[in-house]
């Protein structure tokens, strides 16, 4: 995992939450991680294809997701329905688009996948030997987790050796 | 009145625009490119707002395929995706504006009313 690509996608994260839901973020601890993610309530997940290719994941407790989808909508969401499934997988897009927009400017040219949502806790996620790097953003309305597993590739094999992706097990609980 | 078709894979971003237009317009959806076109070829709308990253048929496909069964086709693209080549693809394939993702209300307000006049 380069660290360079992290800020792109913490910057939009940030810049993203403040215009679509008037929202400030602080950025907490920065780790890396070879172990399998084991998810939150609610994973976004979006793969990236092109100069960066990886698999971009955001994940946040449900209490998280329905407070941001009430601002961005500016009405009250009470259960995780189908809008608001849809409004928690938009945001994830929005993010990444920014940051794809960001990594062009620095040179890198990527594409991103529809985004796929990923609902209840306990479900094995696993980048296999490829390192992820963990970034909490930490809102008012609680932690919403950025996982980066990325990586350069040769511009003459843009889609050669795609980061492989693993969801061994769901034991979701709600 | 205008009829607006509103092209985006996301549920709740269809449901924001929608409510964002007001009751003034006849809103149509399609949830891909591809349901676009065929939503463009029954419902003839004034005007095309389209997200680019969809599955079955991205925007930028649905652009071109509209575009050729109507060359006075009003599509303004709406998408995270912001990278000049993908601007520059989208208006030589005939869009008549380019807005990134996140978006102020204003802003797509604005560039309908000087699209629709």
């Amino acid at each position: 995992m380069d660290v360079n690509f992290m800020n792109p996608f913490v910057d939009s994260a940030a810049e993203v939450l403040k215009a679509e839901a008037g929202l400030s973020v602080t950025r907490g601890a920065i780790t890396m991680h070879k172990s399998a993610l084991t998810t939150n309530d609610i994973t976004v997940l979006l793969s990236m294809i092109g100069q960066v290719q990886g698999v971009v994941l955001y994940e946040m407790p449900f209490a998280t997701a329905l407070a941001l989808v009430s601002r961005v909508m500016g009405q009250e969401f009470a259960v995780f329905d189908n809008l608001a499934q849809s409004g928690m997988a938009e945001l994830g897009n929005v993010i990444t688009g920014r940051a794809t927009v960001r990594l062009s400017q620095a040179g890198y040219q990527a594409t991103i996948s529809p985004p796929t949502l990923i609902q209840g806790r306990g479900v094995t996620i696993s980048t296999l030997d490829f390192s992820r790097l963990v970034v909490p953003l930490v809102t008012e309305h609680g932690e919403l987790v950025v996982h980066l597993a990325l990586r350069q590739s040769a511009s003459d094999k843009q889609n050669v050796g795609l980061i492989p992706l693993v969801v061994e097990s769901q034991k979701a609980i709600g | 009145m205008a009829k607006i078709l509103i092209v985006d894979d996301a549920e709740f971003l269809r449901v924001r625009i929608s409510k964002m237009l007001g009751g003034g317009n006849e809103i149509i959806e399609a949830d891909n490119g591809a349901r676009a076109v065929e939503r463009y070829k029954d419902a003839h709308p004034d005007l095309v707002l389209m997200d680019i990253t969809m599955p079955e048929m991205d925007g930028l496909t649905a652009l071109k395929e509209i575009r050729a069964f109507d060359p006075k086709a009003r599509v303004i693209m709406l998408t995270a995706l912001g990278q000049e080549s993908v601007v520059l693809e989208a208006v030589k394939s005939g869009a008549r504006d380019f807005i990134v993702k996140p978006f102020e209300r204003e802003r797509v307000l604005n560039a309908i009313n000087k699209i629709l006049g």
